[in-house]
């Protein structure tokens, strides 16, 4: 079935009235799509990200997606969907990262806060160049997410890049967890812990650039974040932390993009996405710290 | 499948300006339990963490399996770097280390019964379903001891496994100990308890940068010794200063 016939399909439906009426607009339902596509994978690689303790790691690629825009435009990239120089960007910054990580001594945190800082003033110094070529308010479309510029392209490459992400994922999940509890027990459990350290942040670049047209280039970080913070404050089992946190990824992507054109209110997708996702943190919160006071 | 032979020749690691092993020449028996004492930084992790190739060393580490197939190496470290509030049961953390199929979606069937089997073995059958952060110190050992029995290994590798265990534990981890040495598993154990040493190894060696001396844990564990093995400086190094 092509992006097409589904849109056409959700379309109609919303004209019969089974779904929101804000649907029977094309735009709003190629927005929907990628929040269908790449909620439950952030969500899920979420729960990872939290595990091994990278959630400053995720936010750091995500704030790098902002220079990776920069230098797109700045080599005659289309403005909507500078890819090249993201993907380029960002798998560069994961990898001189981790790179330096193993060779500095430094501790993770305080480097990726040397790259991020070198990261974003480069990012921009290359946007005040830009100012004067391009209307600079278009980025903010780049920055914050926009439902209104999701396109097939966008929809493809999210597709393509989340089955990828899903399969690998899936089927390394338990050695990628592995790998950062004890390295040692790792390798004598046949884990390559250092490859496995790489392509793990390599997902987590590539699924973060792949977002960055819904949710924005300085928020996609947070949804790798939120939601599995959300699951984990509230759940018993490896398998109640995974599940919930897709499900708060994917309904902070949906009540994101839906929510805003139903109230219209003047939200940019991406914010309003975080905002659910922490509405989601703080009702996650809220009822683990009234179970606590039942069980006192 | 029994436990190979283990050959360390000339094994020697610097890390930094430290020299933590200098010329370290040892040879393990198959099927045997060799115990490596010795005072903190004498080289006892750094000496398995070189076995397990973790660290780039000086010198030749080899194991001599008695077949032409490798067997399974299992090892028991002293902790697992983790966030202790994470969401994670006893079982998650068995079907993480031990099952390829995603700890998310439970024990695959194939290896429930040994997941039950081997928590049974250590005592810990009825907290499976307990958060892995919230068990005590020696209930986390025990659940890194049984860990180690999936599959059954050929070489036990252990970095201080009792630091934590009451007494219970003590005597479970004693059972195990002799249970593998009965079904001709190598057991390399790095321990500070000496008694234990002596009741439970075929031989000890000690450890402090060089390798002080190795034998049958009566006769080498003797007082003397022991002065020199925790004494802050080798006293071989002493001697060679003096000369």
């Amino acid at each position: 079935m092509s992006f097409e016939t589904l849109r056409a399909l959700l379309q109609g439906w919303a004209g019969a009235g089974y779904l929101p009426g804000s649907l029977t607009y094309g735009f709003l339902v190629n927005a929907l799509l990628a929040g269908l596509v790449i909620g439950p994978v952030l969500g899920g690689l979420g729960t990872l990200v939290v595990t091994k303790r990278l959630a400053f790691f995720s936010e750091a690629v995500g704030h790098a997606a902002l220079t990776g825009v920069a230098i797109g435009i700045l080599v005659g990239e289309p403005y909507t969907g500078p890819y090249g120089s993201l993907f380029a960007y960002c798998l560069l910054f994961a990898l001189l990262v981790n790179f330096m990580r193993n060779r500095t001594g430094l501790t993770s945190d305080t480097l990726i806060g040397v790259f991020l800082s070198v990261s974003l003033a480069l990012g921009a110094s290359l946007l005040l160049i830009l100012a004067t070529r391009v209307n600079i308010h278009i980025l903010e479309n780049v920055l914050f997410g926009s439902v209104l510029t999701v396109d097939d392209r966008d929809l493809t490459i999210l597709l393509v890049v989340a089955l990828g992400v899903t399969a690998l994922t899936l089927p390394l999940f338990n050695r990628l967890l592995l790998a950062s509890f004890n390295p040692a027990l790792a390798t004598v459990r046949g884990v390559p812990v250092k490859a496995m350290d790489y392509l793990f942040i390599l997902l987590v670049a590539v699924v973060t650039v792949a977002s960055v047209k819904i949710i924005g280039a300085i928020l996609v970080g947070a949804l790798l974040v939120i939601p599995a913070a959300a699951a984990r404050v509230v759940s018993t089992s490896l398998r109640g932390f995974f599940f919930l946190s897709i499900a708060f990824a994917t309904l902070s992507a949906i009540a994101g993009i839906l929510l805003p054109v139903e109230l219209t209110l003047p939200v940019p997708s991406g914010g309003a996405i975080i905002l659910a996702s922490g509405l989601l943190f703080l009702g996650a919160t809220l009822s683990r710290l009234a179970l606590r006071r039942t069980n006192a | 499948m029994n436990g190979p032979a283990i050959a360390f020749e000339g094994v020697g690691l610097i890390l930094g300006r430290t020299t933590v092993l200098e010329d370290l020449s040892l040879r393990i028996a198959a099927g045997s339990i060799h115990a490596v004492v010795g005072p903190n930084g004498g080289g006892k992790s750094s000496l398995v963490k070189s076995l397990l190739g973790q660290m780039p060393h000086r010198g030749t580490i080899r194991l001599d399996w008695r077949s032409d197939k490798p067997g399974v190496v299992a090892y028991v470290p002293q902790s697992l770097d983790f966030d202790s509030g994470l969401p994670m049961t006893v079982e998650d953390v068995l079907a993480i280390l031990c099952q390829q199929r995603p700890a998310f979606l439970g024990p695959s069937r194939a290896l429930v019964k040994q997941f039950d089997a081997a928590l049974d073995r250590v005592g810990m059958a009825d907290k499976r379903k307990r958060r892995f952060g919230a068990l005590s110190g020696g209930e986390r050992q025990r659940v890194l001891l049984a860990q180690a029995l999936i599959p059954a290994p050929d070489l036990l590798i252990l970095d201080e496994p009792m630091t934590a265990l009451d007494e219970a534990g003590a005597q479970i981890f004693e059972e195990l100990l002799l249970d593998l040495k009965d079904r001709g598993v190598t057991v390399l154990w790095v321990e500070h308890d000496l008694a234990q040493v002596r009741r439970l190894a075929d031989r000890a060696c000690g450890l402090n940068r060089h390798l002080l001396f190795d034998g049958p844990p009566a006769e080498v564990l003797a007082p003397e010794r022991l002065l020199d093995l925790f004494a802050t400086a080798p006293r071989r190094s002493l001697l060679k200063a003096a000369s």
